[in-house]
Formats: C-alpha cells, sequence, structure tokens
C-alpha cells in the first residue's frame, strides 16, 4: 500500500499540468474555432506560392 | 459543390446577357458573372488555393466590380490607433474584424491560408459560425487598409471593428466559463476516484493512515476547484443578499461551503464522514447547465447584432479641399455630406442642395417617395432616391433618430426570456422556506441521532436547489428563440411564445402585410384615338423611360418592361427626372413624358391617385394603373391558419375596391375596408372583449397602438423596421409562411415547458422528503439534482436540433452545439 504514497502524488503532479494546459489553451483560442482547422487536413497544399514582398505588392497598386 | 449552368463560378448567380468573362481552370474556360468574381477566383487559383471550389460548402459572396473606392475609404483609417485592435506585447495587435460572406469552413481556410501570407500577420482565425475574423498583427509592417484590401481581394467584405468590443466580452466570458467547467470536471474526476476508495474502505476495511491520506488528497483537490469554479457562486449569492433579494445562487452557496467546511472539520477531528465528492459535483454540474444556458444566450445576441446594422459605414463629406470618404461615425455636426442615388443617408441632417425624393420605408413603412427640399429634415437609414445631394449633418453616431429607437429595439431583444411562470416574489421566499426546513430537519434529526443530523441538512439543500425548475423556462425560450431566428423571426418579448398558443383570432393589416406594399401594374389602357401603339409598345417606352429612375413605381415598369421585351430594347435620351411629378425623355427622336396626370397633359381629366400617363408631343397614349401585388405565400398562410381553426379578419385603411380585390382571393369573409387606428383598435377591443386572444400582423408606424394593444404582434420586413419596438416579433425574411412556422414553434415550447415544469416540480417534490428523513446521501441528491437539470436543457434542445435536420444538405452547419 505504501505505492499509494507516491502514486498519488504523481497523479496529483499530472493533474495539475492537465489544468494547466487545458486554461491554457483556452486563453489562446483553441476552442475558438472547432471546425475549420480540420479541414486544413484536405484542403493544405504542400506547394503555395512564396509570401508576397513588399515591391511585388507595391507595383501592383501602381497597376490598378 | 457544382454549380448550375449558366451560373457564375464563384458566386453561383446567373450569368447577365452579354457577358463572356471566363476564368481558366484544368484547361476549361468556366463563366463567371462579373469581373469582380473574376478576379477573385483568379487570385484563389493562382496563390494556389484552388481546392477551396472543391470543399466548400456554398456558394461564395458576389463580389465588388470596384474595389478601389472601399479601398480608398480604408485607407483613410490606417493611422487610427483606435481601429488597430486591442494591444499585444512587441507591437503587435488584436484585430476583431466582422466579414460579410463567410459561410463555411473552406471559407475560413481560404481565408486563413491567404491571410497567414501577409508581411506582418501573425495568426488569422475565422468563427465560421459569427463571420468573425481575429488577426494578430503588426501594424507597423502592414496597413489596416491592406488587411481590408486581402479580405476583399477573395470577395469578402470586412467591415469597420466599432461593435466589436462587445463580442470581446462575450468571448472573454465564453472562455471563463469554460475554464471554471474544464478545472472542475477534472477535479471532479479525481476526487470521485478517492471516493471509490474511501467508499470501499468503509465496506471491506481500510487503514487510518490510508483513509486520512484519501481524504488529504480529496481536501486538497476540492479546495482548488471550490475557489476557481465556485466563486461565481459565492460572488452571484453576496450579490443577491446586497441587493436584498436571495436568488437561487443563496442555498448554493450555502450548501457548498457548509459541506466543505463540516468536511474539513471531520478531517481534522478525524471522525465522522467527508463530503469533498459531492462539493466538486455539484460545482460541476452547476458550472455545465450555467454553460449551456451562456452559450444559447451569445447564439440569439449575434444573430441580434447583425441585424442592427442600419447605418452605412462611410460617408463622402465635403471639405474645402474636396471630397474625402471617412467612418460616419466620425462625422460631427455640421459637416456636409455628399450622398449619392441610392445610398441610405449617413447621418441625421438638413438638405443643403439639390432637392430628391427619399425612401422612408425603414421608419414608416409607406413605400411611396417622400419628396424633401432644402431645408427639410432627412433621417438618418433613409435612402436617396433621385437625385445627388447634400446635407447639412445635426445629429450622427449615437445621436441619430435611428439609433435611439434601434437602441430600444434592442434593449427589448436582450432583456431575458421572462420566467413569468414563477413570479419574482416568490423566490426569496422559497429560498427562505428552504433554510428553514433545512434548519428543521437538523433540530430535528439532534433528538433521533445527532451524529446524521448535519448529513440530512445538507441533503436538503442540496436536493431543494431548484436548479431545474429555474432551468426549465428560460432554456426553453432560449432554444426556442433560437430556433424562430434561423426560420426568420426575431423574437423581442418571451413571453409571446406563450401568448401566442392561446391565439383564437388573428387581424392582417392589408398593406405592406398581406400585399407587397410595391405596386404592379393591374391594368394598361390605351388611348382610343391612338391605336397605332400597342400594350407591348407603350410599356417598353414606359420601361425605357424608367430605367434612370430608383424609385418603387419605376421598378414595376422595369418589370413590365422585361416581360413584354421582344428582343429589341429601346433606348431613352436626355432623360429628366422631375421629383415627385415624372420623367421626360427621348425615344426615337420623339420627346415622352411619364407621370402623374397634371404633369404630362396639364388640364387632363385627374382619374385618380395611382394612375400614370405616358404622353409624346402628339398628346396621351396610354394610361396605367399600378395596384398592390399580393404576396406569393399569404394564400397559403391564410389557408394553414384556417386549418388550424383560427379566424381570419382584415382590417385596411385602404378603399372598399382594392380591399375586396385581396379579400376574395384569400376567402377572407370578416373584412373591414377605410378603417382609422381609432377604428382599428375599437375592432380590436371588441374582439378581446368577447374573450378572444387577438394575434395582429403588421407593418407600418400607423399599426403600431394597435400592434401594442394585441395579445401578440408581429411585424412584416420591410415594414416600418422601427414601429418594431411596438410588436413581440419580427419577420426578418419576405415571407408570411413564417406566421405559420412561428405558431408551430410556439405550440412546442408549450410543450417543452410543460414536461420541464412537470418534471422539475415531480423531481424536488419527491426528493425533499427521501432528504429530510436522511435517506438520501448528499452525494445521491447533488448527482440527482444536476442529472435532473441537465435532462432539462437537454430536453429544451430538442427544438434547435430537430431544425437542423430539417436543413438542406448543402447548407454549412453552422449552429452545432460545441462539446463541451
Amino acid at each position: 500500500m505504501n505505492m499509494l504514497y507516491v502514486l498519488i502524488p504523481l497523479a496529483l503532479l499530472l493533474l495539475a499540468f492537465a489544468a494547466w494546459a487545458l486554461i491554457w489553451a483556452i486563453r489562446t483560442g483553441q476552442f475558438d474555432d472547432l471546425e475549420s482547422h480540420g479541414w486544413s487536413v484536405v484542403l493544405d497544399d504542400d506547394q503555395k506560392p512564396p509570401p508576397e514582398t513588399e515591391e511585388e505588392k507595391e507595383s501592383k497598386e501602381r497597376k490598378s | 459543390m457544382e454549380n448550375a449552368e449558366g451560373a457564375c463560378f464563384h458566386c453561383g448567380e446567373p450569368i447577365p446577357e452579354g457577358t463572356s468573362l471566363f476564368v481558366q481552370r484544368d484547361g476549361q474556360d468556366r463563366p463567371v458573372c462579373c469581373s469582380g468574381c473574376q478576379a477573385v477566383a483568379e487570385l484563389i487559383f493562382s496563390s494556389g488555393l484552388g481546392r477551396y471550389y472543391q470543399f466548400r460548402q456554398d456558394l461564395g459572396r458576389k463580389a465588388e466590380e470596384d474595389l478601389q473606392k472601399d479601398l480608398e475609404a480604408w485607407r483613410g483609417c490606417d493611422d487610427r490607433e483606435s481601429l488597430w485592435g486591442a494591444e499585444l506585447a512587441e507591437g503587435r495587435r488584436e484585430l476583431l474584424l466582422q466579414t460579410e460572406g463567410i459561410r463555411c469552413a473552406a471559407c475560413a481556410w481560404l481565408i486563413r491560408s491567404h491571410m497567414e501570407t501577409r508581411p506582418g500577420v501573425q495568426s488569422v482565425q475565422v468563427d465560421t459560425a459569427t463571420g468573425y475574423t481575429r488577426i494578430i498583427w503588426n501594424p507597423e509592417k502592414y496597413t489596416l487598409s491592406r488587411l481590408a484590401g486581402a479580405l476583399m481581394e477573395l470577395g469578402y467584405k470586412p467591415h469597420l471593428p466599432l461593435a466589436s468590443a462587445e463580442e470581446q466580452g462575450r468571448q472573454e466570458e465564453r472562455r471563463n466559463s469554460m475554464k471554471r467547467l474544464g478545472v472542475a470536471g477534472l477535479g471532479m474526476m479525481q476526487v470521485m476516484m478517492y471516493a471509490v476508495g474511501l467508499y470501499a474502505g468503509d465496506a471491506f476495511g481500510i487503514g487510518v493512515a490510508e483513509r486520512s491520506f484519501l481524504e488529504w488528497v480529496s481536501l486538497m483537490v476540492t479546495l482548488p476547484v471550490l475557489i476557481y469554479s465556485g466563486r461565481i457562486y459565492f460572488e452571484g449569492a453576496w450579490r443577491s443578499i446586497r441587493a436584498g433579494r436571495p436568488g437561487m445562487d443563496v442555498p448554493v452557496a450555502l450548501a457548498i461551503s457548509l459541506a466543505f467546511i463540516a468536511s474539513c472539520y471531520n478531517f481534522f477531528r478525524g471522525a465522522g464522514e467527508v463530503w469533498f465528492d459531492s462539493v466538486v459535483m455539484f460545482i460541476f454540474f452547476l458550472s455545465l447547465g450555467r454553460h449551456i444556458e451562456m452559450m444559447l444566450r451569445h447564439r440569439n445576441l449575434q444573430a441580434g447584432t447583425a441585424l442592427a446594422r442600419l447605418l452605412p459605414e462611410w460617408a463622402e463629406r465635403i471639405t474645402e479641399a474636396g471630397r474625402e470618404t471617412i467612418p460616419a461615425s466620425d462625422l460631427v455636426d455640421g459637416d456636409h455630406v455628399l450622398v449619392r442615388v441610392g445610398e441610405s443617408f449617413p447621418a441625421d441632417g438638413v438638405l443643403k442642395d439639390g432637392s430628391t425624393d427619399v425612401d422612408e420605408a425603414l421608419l414608416t413603412g409607406e413605400s411611396r417617395a417622400v419628396n424633401r427640399r432644402v431645408g427639410d429634415a432627412i433621417i438618418a437609414g433613409t435612402i436617396n432616391l433621385s437625385q445627388p445631394v447634400e446635407i447639412e449633418v445635426t445629429a450622427s453616431g449615437q445621436e441619430t433618430t435611428i439609433s435611439s429607437l434601434g437602441r430600444l429595439l434592442l434593449l427589448a431583444q436582450s432583456k431575458r426570456p421572462s420566467t413569468s411562470a414563477i413570479p419574482s416574489w416568490l423566490v426569496p421566499v422559497f429560498i427562505i422556506a428552504v433554510l428553514f426546513i433545512a434548519g428543521g430537519t437538523w433540530l430535528g434529526w439532534q433528538f433521533v441521532d445527532p451524529d446524521r443530523a448535519f448529513s440530512a441538512m445538507l441533503s436538503v439543500l442540496v436536493a431543494s436547489c431548484p436548479c431545474a425548475l429555474s432551468l426549465a423556462l428560460p432554456v426553453v425560450y432560449a432554444a426556442a428563440s433560437r430556433r424562430l431566428l434561423d426560420d426568420g423571426v426575431l423574437l423581442t418579448r418571451g413571453e409571446a411564445l406563450q401568448a401566442l398558443t392561446h391565439v383564437s383570432n388573428v387581424v392582417f393589416d392589408k398593406t405592406g402585410t398581406l400585399t407587397r406594399g410595391t405596386p404592379e401594374i393591374t391594368r394598361v389602357e390605351i388611348n382610343p384615338v391612338r391605336t397605332s401603339y400597342d400594350e407591348k409598345q407603350v410599356l417598353q417606352i414606359a420601361a425605357a423611360l424608367e430605367s434612370a429612375s430608383a424609385h418603387p413605381i419605376a421598378r414595376a415598369f422595369q418589370l413590365a418592361g422585361d416581360d413584354a421585351h421582344e428582343g429589341t430594347s429601346l433606348k431613352a435620351n436626355n432623360v429628366a427626372v422631375y421629383s415627385a411629378l415624372g420623367l421626360k425623355g427621348v425615344i426615337n427622336g420623339s420627346e415622352w413624358k411619364i407621370g402623374s396626370a397634371g404633369f404630362v397633359t396639364p388640364g387632363a381629366d385627374t382619374a385618380g391617385d395611382d394612375h400614370i400617363w405616358l404622353s409624346d408631343e402628339a398628346g396621351w397614349v396610354a394610361c396605367f394603373q399600378l395596384q398592390d401585388s399580393l404576396r406569393e405565400d399569404a394564400e397559403n398562410c391564410i389557408r394553414e391558419l384556417v386549418d388550424d381553426g383560427l379566424r381570419i379578419t382584415m382590417l385596411s385603411g385602404d378603399s372598399t375596391d382594392a380591399v375586396d380585390r385581396i379579400a376574395d382571393r384569400l376567402h377572407i369573409a370578416d373584412r373591414h375596408a377605410r378603417q382609422t387606428p381609432e377604428m382599428k383598435l375599437a375592432k380590436l377591443e371588441q374582439m378581446r372583449a368577447s374573450g378572444s386572444h387577438v394575434l395582429m400582423v403588421g407593418d407600418g408606424v400607423n399599426d403600431a397602438p394597435i400592434l401594442a394593444a394585441a395579445d401578440v404582434s408581429m411585424t412584416v420586413k420591410g415594414g416600418a423596421e422601427l414601429a418594431n419596438s411596438a410588436a413581440d416579433m419580427i419577420l426578418t425574411s419576405d415571407s408570411l409562411s413564417l406566421v405559420n412556422r412561428a405558431m408551430e414553434t410556439a405550440r412546442r415550447t408549450r410543450q417543452l415547458v410543460r414536461q420541464n415544469l412537470t418534471w422539475a416540480v415531480l423531481y424536488n417534490a419527491s426528493v425533499m422528503p427521501l432528504a429530510i428523513s436522511g435517506m438520501l446521501k448528499p452525494w445521491m441528491a447533488a448527482l440527482g439534482m444536476s442529472l435532473s437539470s441537465l435532462l432539462v436543457v437537454a430536453n429544451a434542445s430538442r427544438l434547435v436540433r430537430r431544425e437542423q435536420a430539417g436543413k438542406p444538405s448543402g447548407q454549412p452547419q453552422q449552429n452545432k452545439v460545441e462539446p463541451v
């Protein structure tokens, strides 16, 4: 039965970690949108064009 | 999602004749309807995001063709720090933009993928249910206008981040509630586990040291849960006591604190029971119930604020330096503003230059345009129909007539669903009674078995918690109003649903309610001496002349002209608009006039208000009679109401002829024409005096007193939106079948309310004697109470879920209840 004195405090540590992780996840908004992230698995392309640079953006604006 | 033949690849709208615009994809040309949609689709493909089209569940929003004007306006706001959103560390900002056009998860992905590649944008989150886009960005690396521009490029329409504070607050509330729930849940699981050990120990024997160790661990877990998750109950109880009206939180706070203190006492003296498990379980299930209730409430609010957007966002201010586009909320008294044709006025003001027809249907429900001249007052939100004009601002933003009335409306909406079945004075009485019974139980047990006195008293406190009873009505009403909102009915007064089930008579207004309130050409008369023209020709001529105008009457002609169209279309040149009189223009070399009798041929016989005359240089050619057209589903609506056993009455201020024409088509026998508001009111009171319960369906301001006097009232879309404050329900879409839907929902609601009340009362009544007699342990009472609250909530949510099953599969499922 002495194992209890080791295992239960360990479980409490895990509990504290779980509570912290949950609060962190909620605070950083990971539960705000539960729908669209699932889609990125099928939607995301492996190849994406490089992000637009400032110069390109400006030249585009001048054109329009 | 596949599009129909001849529909735009991007937005699915029919492609106008003569348009041949395409986007290239997989070697195929896909047709699009306009250059706006073309630009959007090309951008999506060229950024490698073409899979959006494969996976989207709903069509895109029709894109604007010209983004430059909007972009220009946004650019003017680049330097305003107040619009950049909440400040984060390292110069970053968190911006919340309400965005039009977000319809499914694929949209969210598209926006995220496109926006996150912009420089200075750190992360983007899209909430598909509410349409809010949350952007974390650095304003020094990327400007606000470019952010807005990036959204516009994709065919979405961002709104100025003005009203986002409320949403921010709601999100905070949601997160906090979730955190409390999560902590209580984790704690509960642990404590229950130790409780199993303790109960097993009771049955099979356990060492003293192990026992006190398990109790000690339970205490260590319960304490943070009590402080973190249980705090709101103490705060709520304290608030309600200070306000002199003890609420439901008082016995809750009392039960959990007493149970906790007594458990600690027993633990430290090393004898007697502990109830830590009951404490955490009670907190967890209460939090769960509150969380679900909050989610339902937020959904209602979100849909409500979207409807409140009545004023235009931007205004064109005239300054000495020229014109500039600024946010309408920036206008101050004395500014001069240019309002173009078809735009709505951004602020209250006085007309300074020009004269124009104004559509004030928003306020009055009257579709006929009103002529306004220099010096006349203009009300914000009304629409400028015929000439570009300049106004001087007299009140803007929150001060405008419309905003103050809109606030009243919102106030009425945000009133919590009433729990009218439980009068408010009863709550404190009930609470005090519970406290007395609990005290009595403790006293009684002192004579029988003092050891069990405390446990029995706790059970009474927990079991009596009328959570299910107090939730029974609000959750059903919240679910019902949610359901109604999805159907297109805005509920402003919770009690109205109850009243709706008792209705025996339905009174309809005619103009704007049973009819559209917009004119339709019902008869064309050709001048007997000008028989060279036939009906189609005159309609085409009239349509060509009217095509320049945005007046409701012109709409009628444009529609009729489209029907009479035979390949060749006529074009009118040099069209001049004479406000409130008519139009003049040149077709095929000869000058035509269309308008009122006096305008077209001075001295002609004036046959009545709703006749429009058409003439050329030689005299009048044709005469058109315009009448109000019936709403398409009016007949169905009336038939179903009659089938339900309701008596239908029609009250109208219109002439006997017009009333008879509509009433005959709808088979309404009980009809009254030429009614003044006072007469309508008298009729209504007469009906109510004879014991009938009346539902009034109406629109304009003149109906307001009758709407307020009826047992239940509804207003129809397109009616005076602000007369709606007198109504219990507002139909937000253009369909009368909503009346029937609302009746059905009301019946369902009554059924659910009865089920819930019966259950809650039965449960509380049957459990109380068990608790007093000590047969019910505190943990059983907590479990039973919580389960019975959950049952009530689940029963109510059936109202929302049933509706989703009936939705067509192509629709995005926006309203899914998030897993808790």
